[in-house]
């Protein structure tokens, strides 16, 4: 049952992709409509400055934007903790002897797939 | 349809000065309504009943308030950003039955979701990011933080009513062809628990998506200083608060048709339709500005788990349940 009493006359039904290349074109006059009268109306005015930071100057932050490596080390800590724990605990620890341990693992496990892939393929042909 | 028609709907109704007044007016609610709840004045002076006092502030920061920039700022690309936004809701409004030159089509929802709600995020996270700034850096952190929750959560509120709509009925998966099915939705049982939850879902991400409390986290006012827009200023601060403001719109704009069934029980283009167009549109705006005033605001880790719980849970219950009870 259809509730009420509708029309659909002002609807123009088209294929998916006809609609997305109407609203991308309507988009598209919109954007030029609004950027002339933005433009027509903004202010000129325009002042220079430091960047806010609360009073401090600038060299309180070395870099303006976060750096990839405090990007890829948050996301770790954040995301993946028993992966950072293991880092952390683990690896830097500040001992050199247990960076050494944690790589000659990892290089035994390399090596031990180089020499089962080098016996397959010898094997193989 | 005439080409003259499409010219009318999108750039006077339901386009271009329509939904500006309406988030103008929208604005103008929500800074009423929340000075009411502190027993405040709230918009008083400009205008009857201070009706006019959004326009007036937007008008102050376009023509008088000047630009601050710094020598990492890119202005013109902010400018361009915050304007793309702002026309990809705009230019949605053609997808809405309130239009004239109404266009559908199978999965415009999907169209409209993209131009509704990911692009304006979007544009507004690039013209933070091209004001550098590390408040701005941990706004636009947090804001993508809580999204990466709300927005699946928005999307299934608004996909799980279409679908169970439009099913076997052309054309598919159409707000267009939705909002006409929708009372039956609220008035089967199997449907309307569905309803329910969609609806829960809806309400705490529009509260996410319009960064009112008590997810205001990515714009925490003392805290972050301002957030994202804390290097915003003058004509940029004006087209970013006019970005808001229609995100808000639009949201609660297609609310009324997907969820609440439009102009039901009447008709479209009718005075009553349109009378209780309004009554809806009021009603969810009143259940988002009530839900802003009486919760404070909760940390990053809080809201996400709160957003979960009662936004992205009851949507993807209402999803199982719409695909085991009909598929």
């Amino acid at each position: 049952m259809v509730y009420g009493c509708y029309s659909m006359k002002n609807t123009v039904i088209l294929s998916p992709y006809e609609v997305v290349y109407v609203t991308t074109l309507v988009t598209g006059f919109i954007v030029l409509l609004l950027i002339a009268i933005y433009y027509a109306l903004r202010s000129r005015r325009i002042r220079n400055t430091s960047v806010y930071l609360s009073g401090e100057p600038e060299s309180v932050v070395s870099l303006i934007t976060p750096s990839i490596a405090s990007l890829y080390w948050g996301f770790i800590k954040k995301f993946a903790k028993s992966l950072y724990k293991v880092l952390v605990e683990r690896v830097h620890t500040g001992s050199l002897h247990d960076w050494y341990k944690f790589l000659s693992s990892w290089f035994s496990l390399l090596l031990i797939i180089a020499i089962i892939a080098f016996i397959l393929t010898s094997l193989i042909g | 349809m005439e080409i003259s028609t499409l010219i009318f709907s999108i750039t006077i109704f339901p386009g271009l000065l329509f939904m500006v007044s309406l988030a103008f007016l929208t604005q103008y609610l929500v800074r009423k309504l929340s000075a009411r709840y502190q027993r405040r004045m709230g918009p008083s002076y400009v205008g009857p009943f201070g009706l006019l006092q959004p326009l007036f502030d937007f008008l102050k920061l376009l023509r008088v308030k000047e630009i601050v920039k710094t020598k990492y700022s890119m202005i013109r690309a902010a400018e361009f950003s915050l304007i793309l936004g702002i026309a990809f809701i705009i230019s949605s409004t053609i997808l809405l039955p309130l239009s004239p030159y109404n266009v559908a089509g199978e999965f415009d929802i999907l169209v409209f979701f993209y131009m509704t709600s990911i692009m304006p995020i979007f544009m507004l996270i690039i013209a933070a990011l091209t004001t550098p700034n590390p408040y701005t850096n941990i706004g636009v952190s947090r804001l993508l933080s809580v999204l990466t929750i709300a927005e699946p959560a928005y999307f299934a509120s608004l996909v799980v009513p279409v679908y169970l709509a439009t099913r076997g009925k052309t054309p598919f998966m159409s707000i267009s062809n939705t909002y006409i099915y929708v009372p039956n939705l609220w008035l089967q049982a199997s449907t309307l628990v569905i309803m329910l939850l969609s609806t829960l879902a809806y309400i705490i991400s529009v509260q996410v998506k319009a960064m009112f409390p008590p997810f205001n986290i990515p714009e925490a006012e003392q805290e972050i200083i301002a957030g994202f827009e804390t290097e915003f200023s003058g004509p940029i601060l004006a087209l970013a608060r006019l970005l808001h403001d229609l995100d808000l719109t639009i949201a609660l704009i297609v609310g009324v048709y997907v969820l609440l069934g439009g102009p039901a029980p009447f008709r479209h283009f009718s005075v009553n339709g349109a009378i209780v167009l309004i009554i809806k549109y009021t009603i969810l705006l009143l259940a988002v500005v009530t839900v802003k005033n009486i919760m404070g605001r909760y940390r990053i880790e809080q809201a996400l788990t709160q957003i979960f719980k009662y936004g992205l849970i009851p949507a993807l219950l209402s999803s199982i349940f719409a695909l085991v009870i009909y598929h």
